[in-house]
């Protein structure tokens, strides 16, 4: 994003004002192989999901699966804060969700391979206990059972 | 947050970031901080070779041996030129004539739409509602109701969505409609070009700050956060 000395003042004071968690430090997982022999799963908080899907409502900390092969044009986005630009995702669901440069990292040799199915959650959240405590760890977990070593964080 | 928890189960993470200040707090174990619009995370639409590099920078952080690591993506310029953050509509006047009857002004914009849809492949952000587009006459009579004071239901509401949640949806999936018809029309227009239109010349945009009005007036916070997603 835009740094936020850039933003007009109601954004950047809605940003500010977010209570976030600090840390002091982070988790720190290696992973066990090269990024050519890992296999990766897109995990966004782009509040992206199949069309029919239940969308996200308002402080939802549950999530979607999306499986790998879904085609584009099945997939919406019920993260739709008027903070944000609609209208690049509208053209190219990769800005958010980048299925097809995974599949050419794939093709090229540079990544192992997509994981059968990506995950998504709804972004800009005040309360996350139940990500951090039960449906973050859950992903992780499907994560574990699908063979994914690495999760790429997009937002939207 | 997501990825300390992703992380604390055994998978290597790597993010981007879109707000600094709040990864510098959080810290999640890899992170790349990106200076693009909000909406544009791995750069611009539809150009593969920016997508790749903030793709590849993502991933060279798990090549770090210890962590918590944020990095910034090197280029320091806003794509396409675009301003930072959307333009609200309390920030555009509305235009000196507007079209006054927004069925009408849907009709039209619905082979707009699908022209988008043609072209796109199929590809659409509509569809958070549940009613179709060809029934979308319907959602404007009830939205227009609502504003207008009245209580107002609909069928295709599903029990379990409370009423705030699906005037959401409903607005949600009319913007879809009026803004890829508008790139359909415009395939030039940027995200701040088809924002603006919206707010200051439709028969849409006029009704649905009516409907943020209605919203926002009420003392139930279900209602205002709606509202407030309606239009600010």
């Amino acid at each position: 994003m835009p740094r936020l000395d850039r933003l007009p003042p109601l954004n950047r004071n809605n940003l500010l004002m977010l209570p976030v968690q600090i840390n002091d430090t982070a988790p720190f997982t290696r992973p066990a192989a090269p990024l050519s022999a890992c296999r990766l799963a897109i995990v966004t908080t782009a509040g992206l999901h199949r069309r029919g899907d239940r969308p996200f409502g308002p402080a939802d900390q549950t999530y979607r699966i999306i499986p790998a092969d879904a085609p584009a044009a099945t997939i919406v986005q019920s993260h739709t804060s008027l903070g944000f630009d609609r209208v690049p995702t509208m053209r190219d669901l990769n800005i958010s969700f980048p299925v097809d440069r995974l599949r050419e990292l794939v093709a090229r040799g540079e990544l192992g391979g997509s994981a059968p199915r990506h995950y998504s959650f709804m972004g800009a959240q005040r309360e996350l206990r139940r990500i951090q405590e039960e449906t973050g760890p859950e992903v992780g977990r499907r994560l574990r059972e699908e063979g994914v070593a690495i999760a790429l964080i997009t937002p939207t | 947050m997501l990825a300390r928890a992703l992380e604390t189960e055994g998978i290597a993470t790597t993010s981007i970031s879109m707000v600094r200040e709040h990864s510098e707090k959080v810290k999640p174990p890899r992170a790349l901080f990106v200076p693009f619009p909000f909406g544009h995370a791995l750069g611009r639409p539809d150009d593969p070779d920016l997508q790749h590099r903030v793709l590849r920078a993502t991933l060279d952080l798990l090549a770090e041996p210890a962590g918590p690591v944020l990095r910034d993506f090197p280029d320091d310029a806003e794509p396409g030129g675009e301003p930072p953050a959307p333009a609200q509509a309390s920030a555009i006047a509305p235009a000196a004539s507007v079209p006054e009857d927004p069925a009408l002004e849907t009709a039209q914009m619905r082979q707009y739409h699908e022209q988008w849809m043609a072209r796109s492949g199929g590809r659409t952000a509509f569809g958070l509602s549940g009613v179709p587009a060809t029934r979308f006459r319907g959602v404007v009579r009830f939205l227009q109701a609502f504003a207008a004071g009245e209580d107002p239901d609909m069928a295709e509401r599903p029990a379990d969505v409370p009423l705030p949640n699906f005037i959401r949806y409903c607005a949600d999936d009319w913007k879809a409609l009026y803004f890829e018809g508008r790139l359909a029309m415009k395939p030039g227009a940027t995200g701040d070009d088809v924002t603006r239109w919206f707010w200051a010349e439709t028969a849409a945009g006029h009704l649905l700050r009516r409907v943020r009005d209605r919203l926002d007036a009420s003392q139930d916070p279900r209602w205002k956060a709606a509202g407030f997603g309606v239009a600010r």
